[in-house]
């Protein structure tokens, strides 16, 4: 992958089938892919005990989406590149036809005797071929949530003689606004190519009406560095006062001297990530870390699937 | 495409002026699965609770007999909503039933939608959107 597949053109034409292959099936893309969106998930507060449905906004191969489920959610996945879709699809064809698959991370909870007899079966995902900067077409208030990883960038950017960005940014969140449900969160990961672009995107989505603004993890590791726009209705709350007194993104430059530009409810989650230092990124779960994780979960009373030979095993990519 | 995600969609061009719901099915080819997918009993029960104010019945009733199920009630009621079996196979409706061919139909326009290999396909042209102004 180019720094910067934006400037090479259309989305779809630069998520062809031979990069949507590589992109779903590199160790490092996973796990990099995981941690962004647990991070988002941690942002959108979501009740663990209540499965959503939950919107992705440029979904790819699935690899946001994946997270969604491993939570218990229902999801729904919007890409303009048909091949990375096609990738996302074969994926969910395959796992639905799979023996029982060991699932380490899933939350459960609750320890019902029927949940150990359910088979883990089909994916909670579906697929959407379409261009978010033509507006989102759904009824309104159908999504409780909707995350978007690394793919909002591209709004700014124009493919055609027609496409206006900002048009096409205004078209993308006011229909956001209309579809998600009142009190619902987005959360929206991306990659700024410039201050200006983080600008106008925050300024954007509080123009429709949202309340919210960005949080940036890493500020100081131009490689680490995230960009989370985290956006609500809650426009009545004194943190939206708060907010009113300062403005929305503040530059780059800004941004570096503050650690992190949060607003309202945002605040603690970001003060949390503050703490940790950048960590080394893993890329896929190793089965180690696998069987660590779920001897903590169990320590922790939870109902933790036996490890077997199964374990870590390495779901299939081919088709 | 499964018939929750149908429920959900709506023709969004300019000139349906937000009244493009339902999308009428044309099915070619339907696929029903037949492993839930990964939930817990309790949490596809609990997930359907929490969709049932937000789906546009009368528009599933007809969406599943155009897809080959004609067992749904045509009215929705309070006692079904509080019935855990029935609640359980309404997730099986909304989840496991997809269309994988076929056509979607804006009743306002007549604008098409084909669906090829469980996709729906929802571009538009740039001329077709909603206009927005700066
Ligand atoms: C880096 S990938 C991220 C995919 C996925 N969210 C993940 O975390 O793996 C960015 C995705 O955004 C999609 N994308 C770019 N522009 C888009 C647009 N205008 N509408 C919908 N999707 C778009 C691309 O096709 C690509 O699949």
């Amino acid at each position: 992958m180019t720094s910067r597949p934006e400037l090479t053109g259309h989305a779809s034409l630069f998520y062809n089938q031979k990069e949507a292959r590589k992109y779903h099936s590199s160790s490092r893309m996973i796990g990099v892919q995981r941690e962004i969106t647990e991070r988002a998930m941690e942002l959108l507060r979501l009740d663990p005990n209540t499965p959503a449905l939950i919107l992705d906004v440029g979904c790819g191969s699935g690899l946001s989406g994946q997270i969604l489920e491993e939570n218990g959610h229902v999801w729904l996945g919007c890409d303009v590149s048909r091949d990375m879709l096609t990738v996302a699809n074969n994926t969910a064809k395959q796992q639905s036809q799979q023996p029982p698959k060991e699932e380490s991370m899933q939350q459960d909870d609750s320890d019902d005797e029927e949940e150990e007899e359910e088979e883990e079966g089909a994916s909670t995902g579906d697929l959407m071929h379409h261009d978010m900067g033509t507006g989102l077409p759904f009824r309104p208030a159908t999504f409780d949530a909707c995350i978007s990883i690394s793919a909002l960038q591209w709004l700014c950017y124009s493919n055609s003689k027609n496409q206006n960005p900002k048009k096409r940014l205004l078209r993308f969140f006011s229909s956001l606004y209309t579809v998600l449900k009142r009190g619902g969160r987005a959360v929206l990961q991306f990659y700024p190519e410039t201050a200006d672009q983080a600008v106008l995107i925050s300024e954007t989505a509080t123009k429709v009406g949202f309340a919210g603004g960005v949080v940036v993890d890493y500020p100081n590791s131009a490689k680490a560095k995230k960009h989370y726009l985290v956006l609500s209705f809650d426009r009545s709350s004194t943190q939206q006062q708060q907010q009113q007194q300062r403005p929305l993104t503040t530059g780059m430059h800004e941004q570096q001297q503050q650690q992190h530009v949060t607003v309202g409810s945002t605040m603690e989650g970001a003060n949390n990530k503050k703490k940790k230092a950048p960590k080394k990124k893993k890329g896929v779960k190793t089965k180690e870390w696998i069987v660590h994780k779920k001897a903590m979960q169990r320590k922790k009373g939870k109902d933790v699937r036996p490890d077997t030979k199964y374990t870590a095993r390495r779901r299939p990519h081919k088709f | 495409m499964r018939l929750l995600t149908h429920n959900t969609l709506r023709n969004n061009t300019a000139d349906a002026k937000g009244k493009g719901f339902p999308l009428k099915i044309t099915a070619t080819e339907i696929r029903v699965e037949e492993t839930a997918p990964t939930m817990e009993v309790d949490r596809q029960v609990a997930f359907c609770k929490n969709m049932l104010s937000r789906l546009d019945w009368p528009a599933l009733v007809q969406a599943s007999r155009d897809m080959g199920i004609p067992t749904l009630p045509p009215v929705l009621t309070d006692e079904m909503a509080h019935d855990t079996a029935f609640l359980q196979a309404l997730y099986k409706i909304l989840m496991q039933v997809h269309l994988e061919q076929g056509m979607l139909t804006c009743p306002v326009t007549g604008r098409e939608f084909p669906v090829t290999n469980g996709i729906p396909n929802m571009l538009l042209e740039e001329e077709e959107c909603e206009h927005v102004k700066l």
